[in-house]
């Protein structure tokens, strides 16, 4: 019984995880820049909302209509820094080390170090009961906003020609600049979604836990995982990721000890690195 | 400088800064300073570690954490768990930190593909790794740290800062000294050419693999030691103060600061960093570290990849002058604490360089001459554009002259078999790229390879130069069997080859690029010598005077001309030409074939890829046609050319062949 617990939760937290590590996976495999300042953007979208909620009293769920356009102009900055000063797919991950660091002194700075969490978060109380299952209301949420996001998203970029568009680009953005598609603009949608992403996982990551400015080092694992798991720049790929990710760390948490969920998580990434590096990348084709 | 020099140099200041360290009281030196030195110490140890695979050969780690954590526990748990003596826990733990390199390099390594952000983000896994792993094991960790004892030593040393003092020193000294000595030698050359093109050091000699080996392993080691002194000095260690990301993320910091090129460049960024750090702290911002250091990393990586270093050595007089002017001014003013003289000083020294690099400079490299020699006058051109000429054989192509008749074929009883391939097939995946081709190249001979595009001719060359090895068949070079040999052997087998993209090292001269060659080839003379063989090998390509220039600076035409001197100065048997003539102008053309001819003239063999049939009929002694994996003619250009087989599958059509040799069937 514990196992089948362990194994739903497991898959429905993995709803926060892929929503976590789709911005990630989209500019990684779309604008070829691997910004680790999108844990940054998430750390900021949960602060976000956690003080909107406490400032004003904001239901956390509205506070996105305001950290959705924030964080959308501010990923879109970001990427307007990386698009100026050129960089390279490697430089791109050490500069945006050093914004994460940044932001994670200044978010210590604002909030302290501490865990804060949501005070009189009613999302946080309820949950479904299915016989001796379990099934808190944070974790639905997280997975239902997945699905929906996730799912809708790779409807855009299937069936639309805006989709069309982003995938051409993702193959070669010279190629397709030259064939009339404005690619700093594109390039700026596509990471200002991926900000929006973040404000989301950010909103439903603060919903059921405690946020710290430290935080963001305890997602790497877990992020990079799903992403690298699911196919860079495979948006499916990253929902399937983390449902699975999530149902791994879940039944390692219980049937081992939760310790050993991060030796179990980077044993896959360095797995995944030594048998695939040449699949990372989602094959994604231009109809 | 000679790696025996410098290595003179640093134990030099070392035994200074230990009697400094000896009779700080009698200078009026107080202990901090001695911490603080530790400190820097320490990071100079690690970030040395870490330039050895990151800095010299271009594979950037996050995982030096592990390193440290490695050392940093063997002690821990051997001296405070079970009470062994520090000296040896300190050598197990530069042995267990050695392993784990060398496993971690045995499989990062084996895959070619794993460079770069791939395989940055592997070591950034193998810290994670080890941290949840000491976590779950009550007798290393189990989440609860470990506390170690201070050590016994001999009275003689003083307190216990004092034995740090001493315990860091040498190991950093150690470090850098091994710095130096790899910087000055052709292991450290061969990690520069790593780091500028693996594919072309591989294929010219250096054996790629065994040095990023050597170079993991003995920076892990290093690396091991810090980590061991590390534990000592702060006495408990948990999960969190040896495997957190900042490790090696400051790590990064000092080395790209320093300069990561340089053995000095950790001396350079580790000083600065953490006398800023220091500073900050003592100043009550200790807040603002991180985001000093957060944003250091980010402008640096943009503004100033190559680091400080060698903007200080490009203005040593008025760096030099700026630090002591500088730390002078602070020494004078009252109350002004010693250190931030100090750091004032460094930071004075770092920004007059950086000024004094943005300025124009007057002698720059000799760009002038390269385009003096372009605009000369073209008088010979081999007309590839304009040939519609209706021989067949090696008449001239109209409007131009004749390419000067090729070397008479050598009498084959004569001549010896440089390449044999005997029923190579090769296979990728489910499709057969070469089927069954058999093949004999005798010295002297000028082979033209030709075939459209996909059937096979790159396959063949990778196969012959070891990039690839064949599903079946078997292939010697000068008698010996290469099947199974790494690129570089088969280059010392006597083979070289070119790129179709130049690959040349970019931070070495011209001169320097073709040294390089001959000095991982055969004979392996000394750099100092391979320096002076260099001149002839760019005679022969027509880039005597460019020698002094970087690679950046040639036009395409003539980064090909020194992919082929690169590949004649290696001494080969035979050449393997790939696309050689690709993207010229007809003018550039002529040239290279008359350096190509050259080349021939010094009796090594030729292989020449290469889609200008009109060239290659003049050129070659034989051609060779591949079509769909299957050599289909071989033999006299001017048969081969009008063989019907080779007209239809080259052209698609039947047609009069040299009529269609054109302009157009370069497209």
């Amino acid at each position: 019984m514990n196992v089948v617990q362990a194994v739903l939760s497991g898959g429905l937290i993995g709803g926060l995880y892929a929503l976590m590590a789709v911005g990630l996976s989209l500019t990684w495999g779309m604008l070829r820049v691997i910004s680790v300042m999108h844990f940054a953007l998430i750390l900021i979208g949960g602060y976000l909302a956690l003080q909107l909620n406490s400032s004003w009293g904001l239901d956390p769920l509205l506070s996105i209509v305001v950290t959705v356009p924030a964080l959308f102009l501010l990923g879109a900055g970001v990427q307007w820094a990386y698009d100026t000063f050129r960089l390279t797919e490697f430089n791109s991950l050490l500069v945006s080390f050093g914004l994460l660091i940044v932001v994670i002194q200044i978010a210590t700075n604002i909030w302290t170090a501490d865990f804060l969490g949501m005070e009189s978060n009613r999302y946080a109380v309820g949950s479904i009961h299915l016989g001796r299952l379990v099934l808190p209301a944070t974790t639905l949420l997280a997975f239902a906003f997945a699905v929906v996001l996730i799912v809708g998203a790779h409807l855009v970029l299937m069936r639309t020609f805006l989709g069309r568009a982003m995938r051409a680009f993702s193959q070669d953005r010279a190629v397709a600049a030259a064939f009339g598609i404005h690619d700093r603009t594109l390039a700026f949608l596509i990471a200002g979604v991926a900000g929006a992403s973040a404000a989301v996982a950010g909103t439903i990551f603060v919903l059921g836990n405690h946020i710290a400015p430290t935080v963001p080092y305890n997602w790497f694992g877990t992020v990079f995982a799903v992403v690298i798991l699911g196919g860079i720049g495979n948006l499916m790929g990253t929902l399937w990721a983390g449902i699975g990710v999530g149902v791994l760390s879940g039944l390692v948490a219980t049937v081992w000890s939760p310790s050993a969920e991060p030796l179990v998580l980077f044993l896959a990434i360095a797995l995944a690195l030594v048998l695939r590096p040449q699949g990372l990348f989602a094959r994604s084709r231009v109809t | 400088m000679s790696g025996r020099r410098g290595v003179g140099i640093v134990v030099a200041i070392a035994v200074l800064l230990a009697v400094l360290g000896f009779y700080n009281d009698a200078v009026g030196l107080p202990v901090y300073y001695l911490v603080l030195a530790g400190t820097v110490l320490y990071w100079v140890t690690q970030s040395t570690s870490w330039n050895l695979l990151s800095g010299y050969a271009g594979y950037f780690s996050f995982g030096q954490g592990a390193y440290i954590g490695v050392g940093a526990y063997t002690m821990a748990v051997m001296t405070g768990r079970h009470s062994v003596n520090f000296l040896v826990s300190l050598a197990v733990g530069i042995l267990l930190s050695a392993i784990l390199a060398w496993v971690t390099g045995a499989i990062a390594f084996r895959l070619k593909s794993l460079r770069g952000e791939i395989f940055a983000l592997l070591t950034l896994a193998v810290p994670f790794i080890l941290a949840a792993a000491a976590m779950i094991t009550p007798s290393i960790d189990g989440g609860q740290g470990t506390t170690l004892p201070v050590p016994a030593m001999p009275s003689w040393i003083g307190d216990f800062q004092h034995l740090m003092f001493y315990l860091n020193l040498i190991v950093a000294t150690v470090a850098v000294c091994i710095a130096v000595v790899v910087t000055s030698s052709r292991f450290g050359r061969g990690l520069t050419a790593i780091n500028d093109a693996e594919d072309a050091a591989e294929v010219m000699g250096v054996p790629t693999f065994r040095y990023k080996m050597i170079a993991i392993v003995v920076g892990g080691a290093i690396g091991g030691a810090g980590g061991g002194l590390f534990a000592l000095q702060i006495g408990f260690i948990s999960v969190e103060t040896v495997f957190n990301l900042t490790i090696p993320l400051t790590v990064i910091v000092i080395s790209v600061l320093g300069g990561r090129r340089h053995w000095a460049g950790p001396i350079v960024g580790a000083f600065l960093i953490v006398l800023l750090q220091d500073r900050l702290s003592s100043a009550g911002l200790t807040a603002w570290n991180p985001i000093i250091f957060g944003a250091l990393l980010a402008v640096l990586v943009v503004l100033a990849p190559e680091g400080m270093l060698p903007k200080l050595r490009a203005h040593p007089a008025i760096s030099l002058g700026a630090f002591v002017l500088v730390t002078a001014a602070g020494f004078a003013i009252p109350g002004m604490a010693t250190t931030d003289a100090l750091l004032a000083g460094v930071i004075a020294a770092v920004v007059v360089a950086s000024a004094a690099s943005m300025l124009p400079r007057t002698s720059r490299r000799p760009r002038a001459a390269i385009d003096a020699r372009r605009a000369e006058p073209k008088t010979e051109r081999v007309d590839a554009s304009a040939g519609r000429s209706t021989d067949s054989g090696s008449a001239p192509a109209r409007g131009g002259r004749p390419i000067a008749p090729a070397n008479p074929q050598v009498p084959r009883s004569s001549a010896r078999t440089v390449v044999e391939c005997h029923e190579v097939s090769r296979n990728f995946g489910g499709v057969q790229a070469l089927r069954e081709v058999s093949l004999r190249i005798w010295s002297g001979e000028l082979v033209g390879l030709v075939g459209p595009n996909g059937s096979g001719k790159t396959t063949l060359m990778n196969l012959l130069s070891g990039a690839l090895q064949p599903t079946t068949g078997a292939i010697t070079i000068t008698g010996r069997p290469i099947r199974g040999l790494a690129p570089h052997r088969v280059a010392h087998a006597g083979v070289a080859r070119t790129y179709q993209i130049p690959k040349p090292f970019g931070s070495m001269t011209v001169r320097d690029n073709v040294a390089m060659a001959i000095m991982f080839g055969r004979q392996a003379p000394s750099l100092e010598s391979a320096r002076q063989q260099a001149g002839s090998f760019l005679a022969t390509v027509a880039l005597e005077h460019a020698s002094n220039s970087y690679p950046n600076d040639l036009t395409l035409h003539q980064r090909l001309m020194l992919e082929m001197a690169r590949a004649m100065a290696a001494d080969p048997e035979v050449l393997l030409l790939d696309e050689a003539l690709a993207g010229l102008n007809p003018a550039e053309i002529d040239e290279a074939v008359t350096v190509i001819r050259r080349i021939h003239q010094k009796g090594i063999a030729i292989v020449v890829v290469e889609h200008l049939l009109r060239v290659l009929h003049q050129l070659a002694t034989r051609i060779v046609v591949l079509n769909n994996g299957v050599l289909i003619a071989d033999g006299e250009p001017s048969v081969v050319l009008t063989d019907p087989e080779v007209v239809a599958a080259y052209l698609g059509r039947s047609r009069p062949v040299p009529a269609a040799e054109g302009g157009d069937d370069r497209a």
